[in-house]
C-alpha cells in the first residue's frame, strides 16, 4: 500500500537546514494497522504529511498503491488524495461553520459524486459512526467523542483504502478515546489500511505493528517483537516442562 | 461545482458581516463614483443622431475682412455662425436634401385663458424642414406650409411639455397661442424630442431641455426678434435698427443641410463654391482664402468640445478612486482569506487542489463584485437624481441609460476579481499540512 525509499525531507531557510527524515524507509501492506511513535521532534508529522501527500519528498521513491508519486502535479496528488487517503486529525478538524452533512460532504464534492451518491454515502458514514440522527448539527453541538466521529466519519465517506491518523485520540478522555479505536479497529478489520501516530504507549500497542521514528529514521520494532514473542513462547515451554517435571 | 462555490462564497460573506460590510461599502463607493461620471461621460459623448450623424452638416463661412485672422475663436478660421444675409441668399438653394435657418429667441407666452400665467420660453425660429431633418416626430398635426416659409405666417409647432403646461396635453392643433402678444396657430405638437447633446446648437450648453416653441425663420425681418443666441461681429457697423442688424456682417445665424450622399456633398460643395465667388465678385467677401466649410454632427461635437477634456481627467480620477477601494478591499479579503487557511488546509487534505481552492475564491469575490456592484447602481442612480433634481442641466445627461446599467455590474465584478486574484492565489499556495496541526 505505501513503500517509501529513502526519503529525505529538508527544510531549508536562509539561516538553517534541517533535515526532518533521513534515509528514511518504510513499507506498509494493503490492511494492516501500523502506529508510529517517536519523541517530539522525531519527524513524524513530516512523515504524515508526507504519506497523506501533502509535503514532497526532497529525495527518494514514494509509492502510495502502486503510483509513483513523486514529481506528480499538485491536480494529481490531490486527487489521489480524495480518492486513496483518508485523514483523521487530533484536533477534528471539522469546519466549524458546516453542519455535519457539509462537513462530510466536502471530500465528496471534489471527487465529482451526484447529489444522490453524496447522500447516500454521507448517511451510511454517519450510520457506521452511530451519528445517523444528527446530519443538521453544527460541529459546536457535539462533544469532543463526536466531533472525533464525525472526523472518522468523514474520511470514511470516500472510501479510501488508507487511513492516515494523527492522534486521533489526543484531545479525549479514556472512555471516548477507546470508543473510538474499537471504530478505527473494526474499519481496519474491514480491510482499510491505517497508519496512526500517537505518543500513547497502550494506543501504540493496539495495532498490528509499531514503528518508532527517531531523528528522521524509521526503528522497525517488528524483529524485536518477533524475538520478544519467540523468547516468551521458548519461556513458556520451559516452564511447562518444569511444572511437569514436578 | 459552480453552485457549490456559490454556496460557499455566500456562507462566507454573510458569515463575516462587518467584513462583507466593509467591502462592499468600499466597493459600492468606488462603483458609485466611477460608474456615475461614466454614465455622465458616456451620454455627453453620446451619437445624439446616429442614423444620421454623418448626412447632416453644419455650414461655416469664412467671410470676414482679411486683415482679421482666425476670427470666430476657432482653430481653423471658421466662425460657428453666418450671417443673416448669407442665410437668406444660400436658403435660395435647392441642392441639399433639406436645410434650415434658423436662431434662438425667446417668447412670452399667454393663452386667452386669464388663469394661464405668462411665461418665457426658450424656443426657435426655424425653417419647415427643421423637424424631418433633426428627427423630431409629431405627436399631433406637422410642420408649417412651404408658404409659411416664404412669406411668413403666423405658425407655431410646440412640445409635448408645453403642450401639457397649456393645455393640459392632447390634440390642440389649430388652437391659438400668444407668442410676444401675437396670436399665432399651433400646426403641431411634438412628441418628447431630447437629442443630447442638443447638436444643432451647440452655444451656450449643449445640455439644455430642446426649445419648445418654434416658428417659421421667415418671420425674422416681420416681427424682429431679437437672437437669444450668441451674436458676434468682425465689422465695426452702425447698428440702429433691426434692418441694420439683418443687412450687417454679425455672424447670429446656425445653418444646417442634410446632404445625403458624397455625390450631393460634393455638388452642395460646388455650389457654395460658387457662391463665395459671385459674393468676391459682389465686393462683400474680401480676403482670397473665403472658403466654406461642412461639418458632420460627430465633427461638430468634437470641434466644439462639447465634451471637454475635463471630463476625461474627471472619469480618470473617478476610477482612481475605485482603484483605492479596491486596494482596500484586497487588504480585507487578504485577511479574510487568511484568517480562513486552517480550513482551506482541511479541504486540500481532503481533496482540494490549488486550482480548486483558488476558483472557490475568485467566486467568492464575484460574488462580492456583484453584490458591491449592485449596491453601487444604486447608490449611483441616487446620486444620478440628485444631480438632476438640484441641476437642470443635468437633466438629460445625468442618468444610466441601458447600456451603463449593463456596464457597470460587469465592471464591478471585472474589478473586483481582479481585485480577488492575488489573495484568492495567496491562499491557495499556502501549506496546508501547517494548519493541520494546530486548527
Amino acid at each position: 500500500m505505501l513503500q517509501m525509499q529513502n526519503i529525505n525531507k529538508i527544510f531549508r531557510t536562509e539561516l538553517v537546514e534541517t533535515h526532518a527524515l533521513r534515509e528514511f524507509n518504510l513499507t506498509v501492506n494493503a490492511g494492516e494497522f501500523v502506529t508510529v511513535t517517536g519523541p517530539s521532534g522525531s519527524g513524524k508529522t513530516t512523515f504524515l504529511n508526507i504519506a497523506g501527500l501533502l509535503e514532497e519528498v526532497s529525495q527518494g521513491k514514494y509509492l502510495l498503491d502502486g503510483v509513483d508519486v513523486v514529481g506528480l502535479k499538485d491536480r494529481e496528488l490531490s486527487r489521489l488524495r480524495n480518492e486513496k487517503i483518508g485523514f483523521i486529525f487530533q484536533s477534528f478538524n471539522l469546519i466549524p461553520d458546516l453542519n455535519l452533512f457539509e462537513n462530510i460532504d466536502v471530500p465528496l464534492r471534489y471527487r465529482g459524486f451526484s447529489s444522490k451518491e453524496r447522500k447516500r454515502r454521507i448517511e451510511e458514514a454517519l450510520e457506521k459512526v452511530g451519528l445517523a440522527a444528527r446530519l443538521k448539527h453544527m460541529p459546536a453541538q457535539l462533544s469532543g467523542g463526536q466531533q472525533q466521529r464525525v472526523a472518522i466519519a468523514r474520511a470514511l465517506a470516500g472510501e479510501p483504502k488508507f487511513l492516515l491518523a494523527d492522534e486521533p485520540t489526543g484531545n479525549l478522555d479514556s472512555l471516548m478515546a477507546r470508543q473510538v479505536m474499537e471504530l478505527l479497529k473494526d474499519i481496519n478489520k474491514q480491510g482499510t489500511t491505517i497508519v496512526m501516530v500517537t505518543h500513547d504507549p497502550a494506543l501504540a500497542r493496539s495495532g498490528q505493528r509499531n514503528i518508532q521514528i527517531v531523528d528522521g529514521q524509521v526503528s522497525d520494532f517488528s524483529l524485536f517483537n518477533n524475538q520478544k514473542q519467540e523468547f516468551n513462547s521458548q519461556t513458556e515451554q520451559v516452564n511447562t516442562k518444569e511444572t511437569e517435571a514436578v | 461545482m459552480f453552485k457549490y462555490y456559490l454556496q460557499l462564497a455566500w456562507k462566507s460573506l454573510i458569515g463575516t458581516p462587518v467584513v462583507t460590510s466593509l467591502m462592499l461599502l468600499a466597493i459600492a463607493l468606488g462603483i458609485a463614483s466611477s460608474i456615475g461620471t461614466l454614465s455622465i461621460y458616456h451620454m455627453m459623448s453620446m451619437d445624439p443622431i446616429p442614423e444620421k450623424s454623418q448626412q447632416l452638416f453644419a455650414l461655416q463661412l469664412k467671410s470676414y475682412d482679411e486683415n482679421q485672422t482666425n476670427w470666430g475663436g476657432y482653430d481653423d478660421g471658421f466662425p460657428a455662425q453666418i450671417t443673416y444675409q448669407d442665410a437668406v441668399n444660400l436658403r435660395r438653394g435647392n441642392i441639399a436634401k433639406r436645410q434650415t435657418a434658423m436662431l434662438r429667441i425667446t417668447f412670452a407666452v399667454q393663452l386667452e385663458d386669464s388663469d394661464f400665467t405668462p411665461k418665457l420660453e426658450r424656443s426657435r425660429a426655424a425653417d419647415r424642414e427643421f423637424f424631418s431633418m433633426f428627427n423630431a416626430e409629431f405627436e399631433y398635426g406637422g410642420t408649417w406650409d412651404k408658404s409659411a416659409d416664404e412669406q411668413g405666417q403666423k405658425m407655431a409647432v410646440i412640445g409635448e411639455r408645453l403642450n401639457r403646461e397649456l393645455f393640459g396635453g392632447g390634440d390642440n392643433v389649430g388652437k391659438q397661442v400668444s407668442l410676444n402678444q401675437k396670436s399665432f396657430t399651433i400646426v403641431g405638437i411634438l412628441k418628447v424630442w431630447e437629442p443630447t447633446p442638443m447638436f444643432y446648437d451647440v452655444n451656450g450648453s449643449a445640455f439644455n431641455d430642446t426649445e419648445q416653441i418654434f416658428v417659421p425663420f421667415s418671420l425674422l425681418p416681420i416681427y424682429e426678434y431679437p437672437s437669444s443666441g450668441n451674436n458676434s461681429s468682425w465689422k465695426n457697423e452702425d447698428i440702429f435698427t433691426y434692418q441694420d442688424k439683418l443687412q450687417s456682417e454679425t455672424h447670429w445665424i446656425q445653418y444646417w443641410v442634410e446632404l445625403v450622399d458624397k455625390p450631393q456633398k460634393e455638388n452642395y460643395q460646388d455650389y457654395l463654391s460658387a457662391y463665395i465667388e459671385n459674393q468676391k465678385q459682389a465686393g462683400r467677401f474680401t480676403r482670397k482664402d473665403a472658403a466654406a466649410d461642412l461639418k458632420n454632427v460627430t465633427q461638430w461635437l468634437s470641434y466644439n468640445e462639447v465634451v471637454s477634456k475635463d471630463n476625461s481627467v474627471l472619469v480618470g480620477l473617478s476610477f482612481l478612486l475605485l482603484i483605492v477601494c479596491l486596494v482596500n478591499t484586497i487588504g480585507l479579503l487578504l485577511a479574510k482569506f487568511l484568517r480562513r487557511a486552517p480550513e482551506i488546509g482541511v479541504r486540500r487534505a481532503l481533496g482540494a487542489s490549488q486550482g480548486q481552492v483558488f476558483i472557490q475564491h475568485l467566486v467568492e469575490v464575484g460574488l462580492l463584485g456583484l453584490m458591491g456592484g449592485t449596491l453601487g447602481i444604486i447608490l449611483t442612480q441616487l446620486a444620478l437624481w440628485l444631480l438632476r433634481t438640484n441641476y437642470s442641466s443635468y437633466k438629460l445627461i445625468a442618468n444610466m441609460d441601458m447600456v451603463m446599467l449593463l456596464t457597470a455590474p460587469s465592471i464591478a465584478i471585472l474589478a473586483t476579481v481582479l481585485a480577488g486574484i492575488y489573495p484568492a492565489w495567496k491562499i491557495c499556495r499556502t501549506q496546508p499540512s501547517i494548519y493541520l496541526k494546530c486548527q
